[in-house]
């Protein structure tokens, strides 16, 4: 809602500063987003009167000369199109300066001098959807009630010395869409009583009520208000009204719709007015609308009425979307000469509806939806019969029809003072309290510490105690409070258990040099499913905003992928990057969300150096990455397996899934040559990662350890070259080697892999080194030498290997 | 020649000779040919009994200095050319510090987190748990017990992802409140938590729209809360997260799930408060809304509100991370750039 300061003054006298009453409201009721002062940055505009005025030939143009007040006339060429002699106009003199900090100077258009520029409202600043239509493409013209002079500044006679404050209303402060409603607020904070006026409406016209038969769902529009103007004298409203409509934001129509929406302004009360010719049968219906019912709008739209919208009909078809839009079919035009003016309550929720379903919101439907004051009804159809009479020289005629009538009755809120205090952290008087209420125009019956509050239907938001709580703390002022702490019995504040298991992770990846992205959780159905061993039921959002971000991913590797498509795509092919967070499945018909913890390599291990001290990254590298992750958390290495396994969207002979204790816990392996030649960017390029997850990992591991000494014996080293068949994994020989190796067997490690020419076709060759020791006694060669016999033994019997 | 000229001669020629030795191989034969075992001084001593004996006494006393001497000199130069051949040593093993080192990769934590994590350690050591819920949210959490029964105009102001009816993506951390709510025992203890997390609202993504950020929501329940309580706390974040210079106001504001509701702004730190765009003119920044739980919000817990009652906040982790860090459109927070990432490797805490 823009709020005009000098309108304000019509309810309380002001004489702050524009800008700092808009401070005082923002820290007290409702925030003005800004402070507008239409004049700003103008200079040199005058009021002008057109002397003589005739076309240059060939041309648009027009020679002018113009009365701005001064000894001589100013000689101004002018090309629009609406210039002409006896008008009084908005002249930029040499010097001045328009919207747009332009400059405006003396100069020659066609050889003719021009001292200067006759303007249109856009031309100094006026929003085009505020001018009136007739001088939307054209200069304005000064109206005759608008009593200017030659050579007067311009800015008072358009309002433009006005201070415009937007109210951005939260939506339970709805009170405050009306100039009543605003002045009552502002009234509370600077601690004055707004004068608002009651109306006194002489009716000169018959007694009406009896000519129209009005039938009105009580549900739908609980108040029902009409009355009847006839006579009317369609003109442009005066420029006082006109001033205050655009300083609004609304552009002026006629007196009639201008009377309507001044009206809403003024009361906060949406009005509407038809023309009577509308209901010539005598027949007027407020109901649903059925189904297949079209109206065509005053926008000129026609939308298919929906059977939750409420219309108002002629007792057969309808003739306005209620508390939206009127219909083409019932407005007002030049010709009208009856009025039926409407001022009604529906139901808030159909309107919002209504509203958002035609994707029409409006001044009117947005005060519906917000609540409007179910006093305010006969006030608001009185006072635009009284405007309409002195304005359109319309006869009122005598009643309302009210056709429904719904009282509702003030809200009595009952609570303590302490109760206030208790909860706002304040020691305020009971005296001090009252007093509040009575700025904000509340009545209070006091008893001791008991205190009930009469609230005025003009403050629909008040029903409950914490209400006036916020009542009294604003206007005592949330500056005025102490900022303390809670004083409480002590708490432990931290993680769960979970949460720092995985906030260790994450530190230990980040120490391996991964960089942490964020991905989104919604992605393709495809893509959420890829990279995931077992896919279970996806979660999908209804009415997704794109296809690709329609479910909820199943891994977080998908993300991953598409960081390293959109890095690759700027040429940053070096990455390392892991992401911590939740997938999501609906399996069992219940939705689950895991945690997961995915990494991505691509590039190579080092940073690129003259050394030359680097290599490509590859499956190896980031399998003993996750391998020192494992460790770092002390998982036990001889539980976790891996197996050759296919998943979607991976290499199909480079990828592992991963087991801990025969349960699966996650995967790593090359990202598919599949999904990177799908990919422009990521074409050709070798991709690995590992997704575990640690809703099944962290369970496994335990906190806290007892620490055993460094071994006081020494180890004994061995080396074990075997020559076996190409297809015998590693893992098979390890088993064999462990369960022939005796007790003594504290490492294993590979030293060497070799396939190639050198040996025959089919084999490979792995060196393994052996480190046995015990830990009470000294190793002897014999019981090593015994161990290593027995190792071969196996080999050759379970594996058919032989040691080289 | 006696045995005087023969010391005399050996004197001078032994001193050239350890001269001229530029290696200690050449210094060692040098070393045996004068002073070892079988060295031209051992030989004098042992031609001694050529010697009148009224004159051994003094041969024997001037072979002794010369042998010292040749000792002395043998060290000396022994050490000079130790000293010599470090040098070279020292000269070949030169390496040209400034050549660049071999870096390996340095990791860093995502901005949002960095924020995260330092407001989560800043409320656990005020005494907050650190709570997590679920993201797939019902209606019935992230709205109903939230004071926004179905047709709450409110509800427009959130798009929602639905799933289906009932099951939604939460548009706010706020339903992890009602679940703690429900839980607690307040006859052991007040309730003091912040709830961090994801969460999602039906906007197209623009510069300044995501439809997925993060939230963290903060929850405090006694018998004794206040107001004054809450902009203390308020304050301090605010302070905490944007400096002690900031100044700070609350503005009354709405949500349906607390009375009063307030949001709080601080003074621009772009300019100070004096107007400019960052602030649009205002020389305030919005940062976040909190207020004093909605009486119904505990009801609907089975808590209380005539007995119990306290404050609320709710944080924009994305938000905070933009003002803090000058950024100017939220996708940069999920699309990954590695050269945008990177500049965060600093901001570990
Ligand atoms: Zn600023």
């Amino acid at each position: 809602m823009l709020v005009s300061y000098n309108w304000l003054q019509d309810f309380l006298n002001l004489d702050q500063d524009p800008h700092d009453l808009a401070e005082k409201i923002t820290r007290t009721g409702v925030e003005i987003a800004d402070v507008k002062h239409p004049e700003e940055g103008l200079k040199k505009l005058v009021v002008g009167k057109v002397l003589d005025c005739k076309g240059v030939e060939g041309t648009h143009l027009h020679l002018t000369h113009v009365d701005v007040g001064e000894d001589e006339p100013l000689q101004i060429v002018c090309g629009a199109p609406n210039v002409a002699a006896g008008e009084l106009v908005i002249v930029a003199l040499h010097g001045a300066r328009i919207a747009g900090n332009e400059k405006i100077k003396k100069g020659k258009i066609r050889g003719m001098e021009s001292y200067g520029m006759i303007c249109g409202l856009q031309e100094i600043g006026f929003s085009d959807s505020v001018v009136p239509e007739e001088f939307v493409d054209g200069i304005y013209v000064f109206p005759e009630d608008a009593d200017v002079k030659p050579g007067q500044d311009v800015y008072e006679a358009l309002g433009m010395d006005d201070y415009i404050l937007d109210f951005d209303i939260t939506p339970n402060r709805a009170d405050t869409l009306s100039m009543e409603g605003s002045a009552y607020e502002v009234g509370a904070i600077v601690d004055q009583k707004p004068k608002v006026e009651d109306v006194f409406l002489k009716e000169d016209g018959p007694d009406w009520t009896d000519s129209l038969d009005v039938k009105v769902d009580e549900k739908l529009a609980p108040k029902f208000y009409l009355r009847k103007l006839t006579g009317v004298k369609i003109q442009p409203s005066p420029l006082w009204m006109q001033r205050r409509l655009w300083n609004a934001g609304i552009r002026p129509i006629n007196n009639v719709v201008d009377v309507t929406n001044y009206i809403m302004l003024l009361t906060g009360q949406p009005m509407h007015a038809y023309d009577a010719k509308t209901f010539s049968n005598g027949k007027l219906e407020v109901r649903l609308a059925n189904k297949g019912e079209k109206l065509t709008l005053l926008n000129e739209k026609e939308v298919d009425l929906d059977p939750n919208d409420i219309v108002i009909t002629d007792g057969e078809k309808p003739v306005m979307m209620a508390g939206v839009m009127g219909g083409l079919n019932s407005e007002i035009t030049a010709e009208t000469t009856d009025v039926i003016l409407e001022s009604a309550i529906f139901d808030p929720t159909l309107v919002r509806k209504a509203a958002l379903r035609h994707a029409n919101r409006t001044e009117a439907s947005s005060r519906y939806e917000k609540g409007v004051n179910w006093d305010g009804t006969e006030k608001a159809i009185n006072m635009a019969a009284l405007l309409l009479r002195n304005d359109a020289d319309a006869t009122v005629d005598e009643g309302i029809i009210k056709a429904t009538d719904t009282k509702r009755k003030p809200v009595v809120v009952k609570t303590t003072v302490s109760y206030i205090n208790h909860v706002l952290g304040t020691e305020i008087s009971a005296k001090d309290m009252i007093k509040i209420f009575d700025r904000l125009g509340f009545m209070v019956e006091h008893d001791g510490d008991n205190i009930a509050v009469h609230v005025p239907n003009r403050r629909w938001d008040i029903a409950i105690p914490a209400d006036l709580v916020e009542e009294v703390g604003r206007i005592y002022g949330y500056d005025n409070l102490k900022s303390t702490q809670p004083l409480l019995a002590e708490t432990h504040g931290g993680y769960s258990e979970k949460e720092e298991m995985m906030r260790r992770m994450k530190a230990i990846v980040e120490g391996q040099g991964l960089m942490e992205a964020i991905s989104y959780s919604l992605t393709s159905p495809e893509k959420a499913v890829r990279y995931t061993k077992d896919p279970k039921d996806l979660v999908k959002v209804q009415m997704p905003l794109n296809s690709s971000r329609s479910a909820m991913r199943e891994n977080l590797m998908t993300g991953l992928v598409d960081a390293a498509s959109y890095n690759f795509a700027r040429k940053q092919t070096q990455l390392a990057l892991f992401e911590q967070g939740r997938v999501y499945d609906h399996d069992g018909g219940t939705f689950n969300e895991h945690e997961h913890l995915a990494a991505l390599y691509s590039g190579n291990t080092f940073a690129e150096n003259w050394q030359h001290l680097t290599q490509k990254v590859d499956f190896y590298f980031v399998k003993g990455q996750l391998t020192n992750l494992f460790t770092a958390i002390g998982i036990d290495l001889e539980k976790v397996v891996y197996k050759a396994e296919g998943i979607k969207g991976m290499h199909p002979t480079r990828t592992a899934a991963i087991y801990i204790d025969k349960q699966y816990v996650g995967m790593i392996g090359m990202i598919a040559h599949a999904v990177t030649l799908a990919d422009k960017a990521l074409r050709g390029s070798e991709l690995y990662g590992y997704e575990i997850n640690l809703d099944v990992i962290i369970p496994m591991l335990t906190k806290g350890m007892t620490a055993t000494p460094a071994p006081k014996f020494p180890a004994i080293e061995r080396d074990l070259s075997l020559l076996v068949n190409k297809d015998v994994t590693n893992q098979e020989v390890e088993n064999v080697i462990k369960s022939n190796a005796g007790k003594y067997l504290t490492a294993l490690k590979v030293i060497d892999v070799y396939e190639g020419s050198h040996i025959e076709v089919g084999k490979k060759s792995i060196a393994y080194s052996l480190t046995f020791l015990n830990r009470k006694d000294t190793l002897t060669d014999k019981v090593v030498n015994n161990a290593m016999d027995k190792i071969r033994a196996g080999l050759e019997n379970d594996l058919d290997i032989k040691v080289r | 020649m006696d045995l005087f000229d023969k010391l005399k001669e050996l004197h001078e020629q032994g001193l050239e000779e350890i001269k001229k030795a530029t290696d200690e191989q050449t210094l060692n034969k040098v070393r045996v040919e004068l002073v070892g075992r079988k060295g031209e001084l051992t030989k004098i001593l042992h031609s001694m009994r050529d010697v009148a004996p009224e004159n051994r006494r003094e041969v024997g006393q001037k072979v002794n200095e010369l042998r010292d001497l040749f000792n002395k000199q043998l060290d000396a130069t022994k050490a000079e050319i130790v000293k010599a051949v470090l040098v070279k040593k020292l000269e070949d093993e030169k390496i040209d510090v400034t050549l660049p080192g071999c870096e390996g990769h340095l990791g860093s934590k995502h901005p949002i987190n960095v924020i995260l994590d330092d407001l989560e350690s800043y409320f656990i050591g005020m005494g907050y748990k650190v709570v997590q819920g679920p993201e797939i949210e019902t209606d019935h959490y992230c709205f109903e017990m939230m004071n926004l029964p179905k047709d709450h105009p409110a509800r427009d102001m959130q798009a929602t992802f639905y799933i289906d009816s009932e099951d939604l993506l939460r548009t706010q951390t706020s339903g992890d409140q009602a679940r703690v709510l429900e839980k607690h025992d307040f006859s052991k203890s007040p309730l003091k938590m912040v709830g961090p997390g994801k969460v999602y609202r039906r906007d197209d993504d623009d510069a300044t729209h995501s439809h997925q950020f993060m939230q963290m929501e903060g929850l405090v329940v006694d018998k004794n809360v206040t107001m004054s309580d809450l902009k203390g706390t308020l304050e301090m974040i605010a302070k905490h997260v944007f400096g002690q210079d900031r100044a700070t106001r609350l503005r009354p504001s709405y949500f349906p799930f607390t009375e009063p509701s307030v949001e709080m702004d601080v003074s621009c730190f772009n300019c100070d408060g004096k107007g400019c765009p960052i602030c649009k003119y205002t020389g305030w920044i919005e940062v976040l809304g909190a207020g004093m739980v909605h009486p119904n919000v505990l009801e609907n817990a089975g808590i209380d509100s005539t007995v119990y009652g306290g404050f609320a906040f709710g944080l924009g982790l994305d938000r905070f991370a933009i003002l803090k860090y000058g950024i100017d459109d939220i996708r940069d927070f999920y699309t990954n750039d590695v050269r945008f990432l990177k500049q965060f490797r600093k901001e570990e805490n």
